[in-house]
């Protein structure tokens, strides 16, 4: 049985989710003997353009990172799209949009104003929006960035014709089993815990620091209940509402 | 000091009772490693105590409020590995199976309670071997406390016990009563028996001031009686659609109740694809799709249902099963809920008692 | 170092109690042997048949022959059955008792797991523990009319029922079986249906709701729905057993029709599905009011049902 291809791409992003792949040093060697791995431009000596790489091969599995910004990030997608069997967001800038899209209720000239002093557009780019604005996504990995071990599950799973069984409940439960003091409840902090997806073992609140959300919402994540807490605690909605939409401008919010 | 000098100076009654210095405690717990690994209550945070292994004795917290997870970590752990498996052969045990002797010191009577509860449930027809090798194994020191606002055990039964532990102790001025409840008990006592001395009747006097005392501490009581048939009478209550909208489904109640129990088993596939394990981590039954079953139908899709059957499990069907709720009145999920749902609230609304609302603390 | 004179862990080590004396709990005398009640017996898939889209017989045997022996089960009794590195799901056992050396699962296409099975290859390794659940008690329906009613895959635990009545058949008095589908291209375990309408000493009435053209010819069944069937039926609901499995919807209606018949609600027996993660009474994934499905049920008379809550 040959091996299957592989390809390991970003779009606008920190290629944090790549370097995640790169990190899972004593598995790397796994990795490489299970899978064929055809384009992987950040781990590749020899560079040659995507482009080139992808008309060499078709892929069984695609990885895609980052959030759609340009006109050739949506163009590059929809050639991976078009050359795999499946397409996998990695990191929540492809599930979501994540950091790029946090100021996406700006117009993109008031924030190039903001941040280069002139309205013009320098790079071609608009608002960010996450993978599945554009191509039918088979299979999203959350985080920012993504987690070692989600990542091993997925591709043995994905090698075995399953998907990988994550976890849906939120942070919170996690946190718990950390035998955490609770940072939302003790320390009055706006922890995003109850509201987002665990998988990442409550890293940041086992840590003290307060849940920010990078893994994106859990389904069902009750925000007015959230909110009403956070009022009792004294915090302007706006501030909870801008915090929640740090990571996942387009997760849909109520009021 | 040998065993027959200190039971020569006994009369027979109190063969079972010893009296330790406070000042002892520490040497006491330390000479325990001989007869496995010692763990007790160490404050990880400010105000946040939880049960750990005693590398240095002097970390004990001997007074320490409740623990954020309860002992049953140590006998049915957050997440293990049931088996092994490959392809070609099928399923066989994992080879770390830890089977090292723990003694656990400083366990409050609920939490005892909660122990002797899960026995129960992991026993029967079909009884799990992994939790009672691990029980078998545990040495249990309990240890009096005294009540703090969020504890309710007076009204669920289990403020004392009288089993289900090794030692037991309970503070007097400078020291601790220490009730013997096993011949395994008596072995700890014994190996280090210049530590204890025998009770007098000073000690006895002080020792039912001390249990009169503590009573008279309870402050929140839960009306107990009738609690299945007003539930059951109260199955469509408002009461559970404004929980519902208050729950956020995190399972913090779950993961920190003494007698939650249900798991979740998945299989994780190494990458060569043809061997993996089965591994059990704790659930709860607030989660999304605890009740959802293959092909999408969910017999729990409301949040607020997912409530309700957790209130019911414990008090109500529970009862059914074996005879007790399955509540301690531990008051972890009162501590712990972020969105301030209080149990002992949600049982006074539902009998028709007036509730002062709290803040979310 | 303390004083240990005469004082022997080893000594400390029998001296310690074993577990239920400590704690006196009676329950913890049931405690046979030491086998773990989780662990899958290995198995082959030795037969595959594709009935219907989706809805495939798959035939096992133990790896171990004395447990093809030994595997004696109820009708209406189910097993945990894994894929080995999906995961495990609880599936109802097909086969008849009558007809032991063989496990017969007629498994949907509708989860991972079962998704996997339908990727396996025959002589392919599986994991199958159980029997688990209550089954029928057939000790009880001895003696009495059998109404047995079937929609769509509910067929799957009840024709063991139906092969476990005609094979003790003078231990049972008149036997009706209504079996209703979407489609004529829909019904499960065709051969042995046609089987089943040419004998005499089981009344078999087939509906659909709509014949499919290339059965049009020998169609010998109805169409419509379940409950049309019981004007095609005579039962005696004092003598009557009525054992009903099928979708959710189904339900509601004839137990509408049952009642109307004035059947007595413990003569009344469904099979109920659940998420389970174990079958075994510890995961709480299938508890119904007080019942756990895997071991009070999945079996439950109506009487149960009416008094739990979420029951269907």
């Amino acid at each position: 049985m040959s091996k299957p291809k592989i390809g390991i791409f970003g779009l606008t992003s920190c290629a944090g989710d790549q370097l995640a792949i790169l990190n899972c040093e004593d598995e790397l060697l796994d990795i490489v003997g299970a899978v064929d791995i055809k384009s992987f431009i950040m781990a590749q000596s020899e560079l040659k353009a995507v482009q080139d790489q992808m008309e060499d091969s078709r892929f069984d599995l695609a990885l895609v990172e980052g959030a759609v910004v340009t006109d050739e990030d949506e163009k590059m997608l929809k050639k991976i799209r078009d050359n795999t069997k499946l397409l996998i967001a990695i990191g929540t800038c492809a599930a979501w949009g994540g950091i790029p899209a946090s100021r996406n209720d700006l117009e993109r000239e008031e924030l190039y104003q903001i941040v280069y002093g002139r309205r013009e557009d320098l790079f071609g780019c608009h608002k960010p929006r996450p993978l599945r604005d554009f191509v039918q996504v088979d299979f999203s990995l959350l985080g920012c960035p993504i987690e070692k071990e989600e990542i091993l599950r997925a591709f043995s799973s994905l090698l075995h014709e399953d998907v990988p069984v994550l976890p849906t409940f939120p942070v919170c439960f996690e946190c718990k089993l950390n035998e955490n003091l609770c940072i939302f409840k003790e320390k009055d902090d706006l922890c995003h815990g109850s509201v987002t997806l665990a998988g990442c073992g409550a890293r940041c609140p086992s840590h003290g620091v307060p849940c920010r959300g990078c893994r994106g919402p859990v389904d069902e994540a009750n925000i007015p209940s959230v909110y009403h807490l956070m009022k009792e605690k004294g915090y302007p909605v706006a501030d909870v509402e801008r915090a929640l939409r740090t990571f996942t401008y387009n997760a849909e919010i109520p009021q | 000091m040998g065993h027959s000098e200190l039971t020569g100076e006994l009369i027979p009654r109190h063969l079972n009772v010893r009296v330790i210095a406070k000042d002892n405690l520490e040497t006491f717990l330390g000479g325990l490693r001989e007869f496995g690994e010692v763990f007790g209550p160490v404050e990880k945070e400010r105000g946040a105590y939880i049960y750990a292994q005693l590398t240095d004795v002097k970390n004990v917290v001997q007074d320490a409020q409740r623990t954020v997870l309860p002992p049953k970590k140590y006998l049915y752990p957050q997440k293990e590995e049931l088996f092994r498996f490959s392809t070609q052969e099928g399923y066989r045990k994992p080879e770390s199976v830890d089977k090292g002797r723990k003694i656990l010191f400083g366990v409050h009577p609920c939490d005892i309670h909660g122990l002797s509860i899960l026995d129960k449930v992991f026993a029967g027809r079909y009884h799990e071997p992994r939790y009672f090798d691990r029980r078998d194994n545990l040495i249990i020191i309990g240890m009096n406390c005294l009540p703090d606002e969020r504890c309710f055990c007076y009204s669920m039964g289990t403020d004392w016990v009288e089993k289900g532990f090794d030692l037991f102790l309970t503070e007097l001025e400078d020291s601790y009563f220490v009730k013997i409840g096993t011949s395994c008990g008596e072995d700890l006592v014994h190996a280090q028996a210049e530590l204890f001395r025998p009770v007098t009747d000073e000690d006895i006097q002080l020792y039912k001031e001390r249990v009169n005392e503590r009573n008279k501490m309870f402050v929140n009581r839960v009306e107990l009686a009738n609690l299945p048939q007003i539930l059951e009478l109260e199955y469509e209550s408002e009461v559970w659609e404004e929980l519902g909208r208050k729950c956020l489904s995190c399972g913090a109640c779950s993961a920190v109740c003494p007698t939650c129990y249900c798991y979740e088993v998945y299989d994780v596939l190494d990458l060569n694809v043809e061997t993996g394990s089965r591994i059990r981590r704790w659930d709860a039954c607030l989660f999304k799709d605890f009740a959802k079953v293959a092909g999408g139908h969910n017999f729990r899709e409301e949040r607020s249902t997912r409530v309700k059957h957790r209130f019911y499990h414990k008090q109500v069907t529970f009862v059914e099963e074996f005879g007790r709720p399955s509540c301690v009145g531990c008051g972890r999920c009162v501590t712990q809920c972020p969105a301030g749902i209080n149990l002992i609230d949600v049982f006074k609304e539902i009998r028709g008692e007036k509730v002062v609302h709290k803040s979310a603390r | 170092m303390p004083d240990r004179v005469g004082f022997d862990i080893t000594t400390a080590r029998t001296g310690f109690n074993t577990f239920p004396e400590r704690v006196g709990l009676d329950i913890l005398s049931e405690r046979v042997g030491k086998q773990d009640p989780h662990k899958p017996e290995p198995a082959r898939l030795v037969r595959i048949d594709p009935m219907v889209e989706d809805h495939w017989l798959f035939q096992f045997r133990f790896v171990e022959e004395r447990l093809n022996r030994e595997f004696s089960y109820r009708p209406g009794q189910f097993v945990m059955l894994s894929v080995i590195g999906v995961g495990e799901a609880p599936i109802s056992i097909s086969s008849s008792p009558t007809r032991p050396g063989m496990i017969e699962l007629c498994v949907r296409r509708t989860g991972r797991v079962t998704d996997a099975l339908y990727r396996l290859k025959e002589n392919d390794l599986v994991g199958i523990r159980g029997p688990y659940g209550n089954g029928f008690n057939v000790d009880k329906l001895k003696g009495n009319d059998l109404l047995i009613i079937a929609g769509g895959l509910g067929m799957a635990p009840l024709r063991s029922l139906v092969w476990y009545v005609l094979d003790n058949r003078k231990d049972f008095g008149d036997i009706n079986l209504m079996y209703g589908a979407r489609t004529s291209g829909d019904l499960l375990f065709k051969n042995e249906i046609d089987l089943l309408l040419n004998r005499k000493d089981i009344k078999c009435l087939l509906i659909v709701e709509r014949v499919q053209y290339e059965h049009r010819v020998n169609w010998r069944g109805h169409t419509g729905l379940i409950t049309d069937l019981f004007k095609h039926v005579e039962v005696n609901p004092k003598s009557t057993y009525a054992a009903i499995c099928g979708p959710p919807v189904m339900y509601k209606f004839v137990l509408q029709k049952l009642l109307e018949l004035e059947f007595s609600k413990d003569r009344i027996l469904m099979s109920l599905e659940r998420k389970m993660k174990c079958g075994i009474g510890k995961c709480a994934h299938c508890t119904i009011g007080y019942k756990y499905t895997c071991i009070h049920g999945p079996i439950f008379t109506y009487w149960d049902a009416m008094n739990l809550p979420e029951m269907i």
